[in-house]
């Protein structure tokens, strides 16, 4: 194996583009929507339903087609499905809180619960992203109206006008009783999404 | 006060990079937020047994055209520790550069005994190993004249691991006018295959690709 120059790390395999054709063969619709255990169970996660859509937007405004996300949020007690709470008892055994879809078209739609606070953070939904022309690329989406945005780090590290373009717009609901939550993610451009390198933090 | 983290760089003559790739610096994290931007995929997987075989779409079927080759390897984070139990979704193009999905307009040559995807898990020690067919290069960019160079998409998930690359083809002609390849510079040596001997083996051709998972993600929970 190639050695970093002074280091005992090894050398990192690049990450590359998806480019536009990762398989539609391997989706798993029992990760776009995570109300739903699968087909015929008994049973459900605990927390408000929500759900969370929008359009992925290149630099000119339109849609950015095929592209992969993918979600990871703490249940609705604020609990992280991490190796580190493993035995935690606030672990809603029924929520993973990992979602993954490919949108032909750049519009989107993820079906989950409400996060809970966790810690000293605003409820918040991790958002990777690939596509083609991209490697990935990762950002944070928070809730309008939740009273903890205004001291969640995060948000606090970024501008107004950047703090604006994470929160997620509330947009009624479903007759089913799920709320709906409104965002558009600009990859590039005057309205750009801030996004974060979770490399060097 | 936002700190700024790495610039991405833009594909020279990729269209796509150029309207998708974000402008400002990536920002850095807040260190107490640090730990809730690690993304741990539960393993969960479905695939059917012969996925590791990719020269073929289903056991006793013909093999695809082109040359069927061997690729494997170990997955290991930075710090050398093996990730077992990762999965790896696999697609590349066929023998004619022709991938098997709705959205590839190019028209170019379907082969019927080769279907393109597939997945396998890395095993106790990290290791992995699949089947597939060489892909041929394609024509990305028509008007200008450029090739996308022989490579082979591959989709690592496995505990708080993550990564999408590609394995390139060594001493390719089109390797070193790919705008993914210029952007990765020196370090473009290692998404390149490492060839071994195969005399042993039913297939043509085998390719080392030891892979990597870099950044402080992959060790979070180690
Ligand atoms: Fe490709």
């Amino acid at each position: 194996m190639t050695q970093d120059n002074g280091s005992n790390l090894l050398k990192a395999t690049n990450e590359d583009t998806s480019g536009p054709f990762f398989p539609i063969y391997f989706q798993d619709e029992s990760l776009e929507d995570l109300t739903v255990l699968g087909p015929g169970i008994v049973g459900a996660p605990s927390g408000q339903h929500i759900i969370l859509c929008g359009r992925v937007l290149d630099r000119h405004g339109n849609l950015a087609n095929g592209v992969l996300m993918e979600f990871w949020q703490a249940n609705a007690k604020g609990i992280y499905n991490s190796p580190d709470n493993l035995g935690h008892p606030d672990l809603d055994p029924w929520f993973n809180g990992y979602g993954r879809l490919r949108s032909a078209s750049g519009e989107y739609k993820f079906c989950t619960i409400m996060p809970g606070a966790s810690d000293n953070r605003a409820p918040n939904i991790t958002i990777t992203l690939f596509s083609d022309g991209i490697s990935r690329i990762v950002t944070q989406v928070f809730f309008e109206g939740h009273k903890a945005n205004e001291t969640d780090p995060v948000l606090k590290s970024l501008g107004t006008d950047d703090q604006a373009r994470l929160i997620a717009r509330h947009g009624g609901h479903t007759d089913g009783g799920a709320e709906i939550y409104l965002l558009d993610i600009v990859m590039a451009g005057a309205n750009e999404t801030p996004f974060f390198d979770d490399f060097e933090s | 006060m936002t700190q700024f983290g790495r610039q991405l760089g833009i594909g020279p003559t990729d269209n796509t990079s150029d309207q998708r790739t974000p402008r400002k610096p990536l920002r850095l994290i807040p260190s107490v937020a640090r730990e809730s931007f690690v993304p741990v995929v539960p393993a969960r997987y479905v695939m059917r047994t012969h996925e590791w075989d990719m020269t073929r779409i289903a056991p006793g079927r013909p093999r695809g055209d082109g040359t069927p080759i061997e690729v494997k390897g170990t997955l290991r984070n930075e710090n050398g520790t093996p990730i077992r139990d990762a999965l790896i979704e696999i697609w590349n193009a066929n023998h004619h550069g022709r991938y098997r999905h709705v959205e590839d307009a190019s028209g170019l040559q379907l082969d019927e005994n080769f279907f393109g995807m597939g997945r396998v898990v890395t095993d106790e020690d990290g290791n992995y190993c699949f089947w597939t067919i060489s892909p041929g290069a394609y024509l990305a960019r028509p008007d200008i004249g450029r090739w996308r160079p022989k490579h082979i998409h591959l989709s690592v998930s496995g505990g708080s691991a993550r990564l999408i690359t590609q394995m390139y083809f060594p001493d390719e002609p089109n390797n070193a006018s790919d705008p993914m390849a210029i952007l990765m510079g020196d370090g473009f040596e290692n998404n390149i295959g490492k060839p071994y001997e195969t005399s042993d083996l039913d297939v043509d051709e085998g390719y080392r690709f030891d892979i990597v998972v870099g950044g402080r993600n992959a060790t979070f929970f180690e």
